[in-house]
């Protein structure tokens, strides 16, 4: 015992030195006395591996659980799920208002700071835009390693330099990446295992979601629909990085679906994957969500549906067949991707328990399908205004022709082309409560069309909109809280800016989230009173997450938007950028 | 590369005779200068800008992007319309701006047309 003990506090001392590091390329080894030569920057900081309560790998077991157990919070929505739901129980509405801030972390970049942490074992594994990535101690913030990812001076993106978390399994941490690559680290010591390119980035690829873990996979999907990729998403071996399947989301000559496109059109289709899925376990079914057809805003030349943009798709995680797809809006012009947050509950209909899938949609219909099979059931408005569309009683859009996009445009269409909702954030439900929390861009545009002219690796838009409730000072946000059965509205709390982050609910009663004017705020579950609320200073973009280590619980929010991005949303131009995580705690 | 590429027939007329004025002395008048009195030529260059320019890059509404907006007088990369033209058609180095030099569906001309829009678009006497 008494060696033992020796050897632990070895290792824990070891574990307190600075992080080693590793450049970029060849860099001389400094010495005293001599003038250190400009050269790369250190892009990777590894560790020892003492790092952690010994927690061991990540285990399938542990996957499957989610969110249950509150010192894990391994998936982008918590759980397969997908609810986004922490038990954390002990911070609730009658102390919420005493939380304190037990530790910060900044992320030393500019652009949205859109992550999903991810916490195991004591560490909180963080993912910041421009793909860096840092592994802290979950209690104290310390640094245990880090990792920068050189970029391309020539990225395409269409939407910034953004990244929203982790994937973990095994001993494996896997982050997707600007450039189009899947890269894994082991998550004790930082180190490469291995990486894989998904796509060439300067035709227009991306990747920017959490990779999602399926079995011994890691799904991840590609973003480009703005520049006329053809849409995929992919699994991966978490071990090797073999690829297993792709799945791609516009069909070829010849197979189903095609015939929605006019001539080629399928070619530069689009329909990107660009957000993380939900996984039904007990029927092994993947869900997984498409993007806008190309280009977005002229449809002259892909006359059709155009499927399997704007999507839902259930597929075989096994083999990444297809079994079955909804498309939420067909022959889109507006650019409503269907990459909005999934629910996986049971509601209630007519006196049926019927297992269901829920979403949230950016085209602002709020939809209930029977997740077996993907019959439509039900879809409700939740915006505030909503004029592209009617909803069909089969759960097809019958459109407003006065709403298409025109080369002169008049007509105030709403919702905007950001939603809505959007999938570059998460919603949460509350399944004691049956409610779910949607916040969404409340705003109008005008859709201008114009010449479309395809060059690959070129935006390939055809069209542009105009911000128009933007300029004239009119777009806000909302939390929306929907009832799961009905999807009927139940409370809106409405904020004077969009509401683009994350949230996050709690076994408390609470609601966590952030707004554009910098505050992390928490929502009462039931009334949507905002209960506390900390001036964090940029705009919030992140996804909140709740945590329990040693007894203690913790919720995470980061701050940071990007001021393009806050502007075009109608958020505060004159806050400055840069990304900052923020721990919370009650005073022990 | 030389300022003025291969010019619209029409053009060179027009600009002739309705550019000079506008022109610094020594430089060659430019083609655009024509096309800002062409109503078609106008609102082909504002149907190309809407298509192919504008969306989530140079944008229609003024406020900060990673592309500069293009209708307020601030000129990141030169402030001549041949400098315009140059951007357009060889791309910008390591900015995302690719090069559009025969990729539009007229070529040069609807280049041209591309710049008198803009120009005319924003405000006098950029």
């Amino acid at each position: 015992m008494r060696i033992w003990i020796a050897i632990s506090i070895a290792g824990l001392l070891a574990a307190c030195e600075p992080p080693r590091q590793q450049a970029a390329g060849p860099a001389p080894a400094p010495a005293e006395d001599v003038e250190i030569p400009a050269g790369p920057q250190p892009t990777h900081w590894t560790s020892d591996g003492n790092i952690g309560n010994g927690g061991g790998p990540v285990t399938e077991a542990d996957l499957l659980a989610g969110a249950a157990d509150p010192e894990k919070w391994l998936h982008y929505a918590g759980d397969y799920d997908s609810l986004r739901h922490s038990p954390v129980d002990d911070i609730h509405r009658g102390n919420v208002a005493q939380l304190q801030v037990v530790w910060a972390f900044p992320t030393g970049t500019r652009h949205q700071f859109e992550v999903s942490p991810t916490v195991y074992d004591g560490v909180m594994y963080v993912s910041s835009s421009d793909n860096r990535l840092f592994a802290l101690d979950a209690v104290t913030g310390e640094l245990f390693w880090r990792y920068d990812h050189p970029q391309p001076d020539d990225l395409r993106l269409c939407c910034g330099r953004v990244n929203r978390g982790v994937g973990i399994s095994g001993d494996t941490v896997l982050m997707a990446t600007l450039d189009a690559k899947l890269l894994a680290f082991h998550r004790l010591t930082g180190e490469l295992l291995w990486e894989t390119t998904l796509a060439n980035y300067a035709h227009g690829f991306s990747a920017t979601s959490m990779p999602m873990i399926v079995k011994d996979m890691a799904i991840i999907g590609i973003a480009g629909g703005e520049f006329g990729v053809r849409g995929f998403f992919d699994a991966y071996d978490v071990e090797t990085g073999e690829r297993r399947w792709r799945h791609y989301t516009v069909p070829a000559e010849g197979e189903p679906g095609v015939e929605t496109w006019a001539g080629d059109s399928w070619k530069t289709g689009g329909a990107p994957a660009w957000t993380s899925g939900a996984y039904d376990v007990d029927r092994d079914i993947l869900y997984w969500t498409t993007g806008n057809p190309a280009p977005d805003w002229n449809g002259d030349l892909r006359a059709g549906d155009n499927l399997y943009s704007n999507s839902l798709l259930a597929v075989d995680p096994d083999t990444g067949e297809r079994l079955w797809h909804f498309q939420f809006t067909p022959h889109d012009v507006w650019d409503y991707d269907g990459n909005t947050h999934l629910f996986l509950t049971d509601v209630e209909r007519g006196g049926e328990t019927i297992p269901a899938i829920l979403q949230p949609n950016r085209n602002g219909f709020f939809y209930i399908l029977d997740r077996t099979d993907g019959t439509f059931l039900h879809a409700t408005q939740y915006v505030e205004e909503l004029n592209w569309a009617t909803m069909g009683e089969d759960g097809r859009p019958i459109v407003n022709p006065l709403a298409k996009p025109a080369e002169q445009p008049d007509y105030r269409v709403c919702p905007s082309n950001l939603g809505g909702m959007n999938g570059a954030w998460a919603g949460a439900m509350n399944p004691d409560l049956g409610l779910v929390y949607v916040p969404s861009v409340e705003g109008c545009q005008l859709y201008q069309k114009g010449i479309v002219v395809f060059v690959q690796g070129q935006q390939f838009t055809g069209g542009s909109p105009i911000t128009l409730d933007v300029d004239e000072g009119k777009a806000h946000g909302n939390v929306v809280a929907v009832d799961k059965n009905t999807g009927e509205v139940r409370w809106r709390y409405v904020d004077e800016h969009p509401m683009m982050a994350g949230a996050l609910s709690t076994a408390g009663g609470l609601v966590f989230t952030g707004n554009q004017s910098g505050h992390a705020l928490a929502l009462d579950a039931e009334t949507g009173e905002v209960l506390w609320r900390f001036r964090m200073g940029g705009g919030v973009r992140s996804q909140p997450v709740a945590y329990r280590v040693r007894g203690r619980s913790y919720v995470a929010i980061g701050s940071g938007n990007h001021t393009g991005f806050s502007r075009y949303a109608g958020g505060p131009t004159n806050l400055p950028e840069g990304g900052h995580l923020f721990v919370f705690a009650l005073p022990e | 590369m030389s300022a003025v590429r291969r010019v619209p027939a029409t053009a060179l007329g027009l600009a002739t005779l309705c550019a000079l004025a506008a022109c610094t002395p020594g430089e060659p008048p430019s083609p655009a200068d024509a096309l800002r009195a062409d109503t078609v030529a106008l609102t082909r260059g504002e149907q190309l800008f809407t298509g192919v320019c504008a969306g989530y890059c140079h944008g229609l509404s003024p406020g900060p992007r990673d592309a500069p907006y293009l209708f307020d007088c601030t000129w990141v990369h030169g402030d001549r319309d041949a400098d315009l033209f140059r951007n357009i058609a060889d791309g910008v180095p390591e900015t995302p701006m690719i090069a559009f030099g025969g990729q539009l569906p007229e070529g040069d001309e609807d280049i041209w047309r591309l710049v008198a829009y803009i120009r005319s678009a924003g405000p006098e006497n950029c």
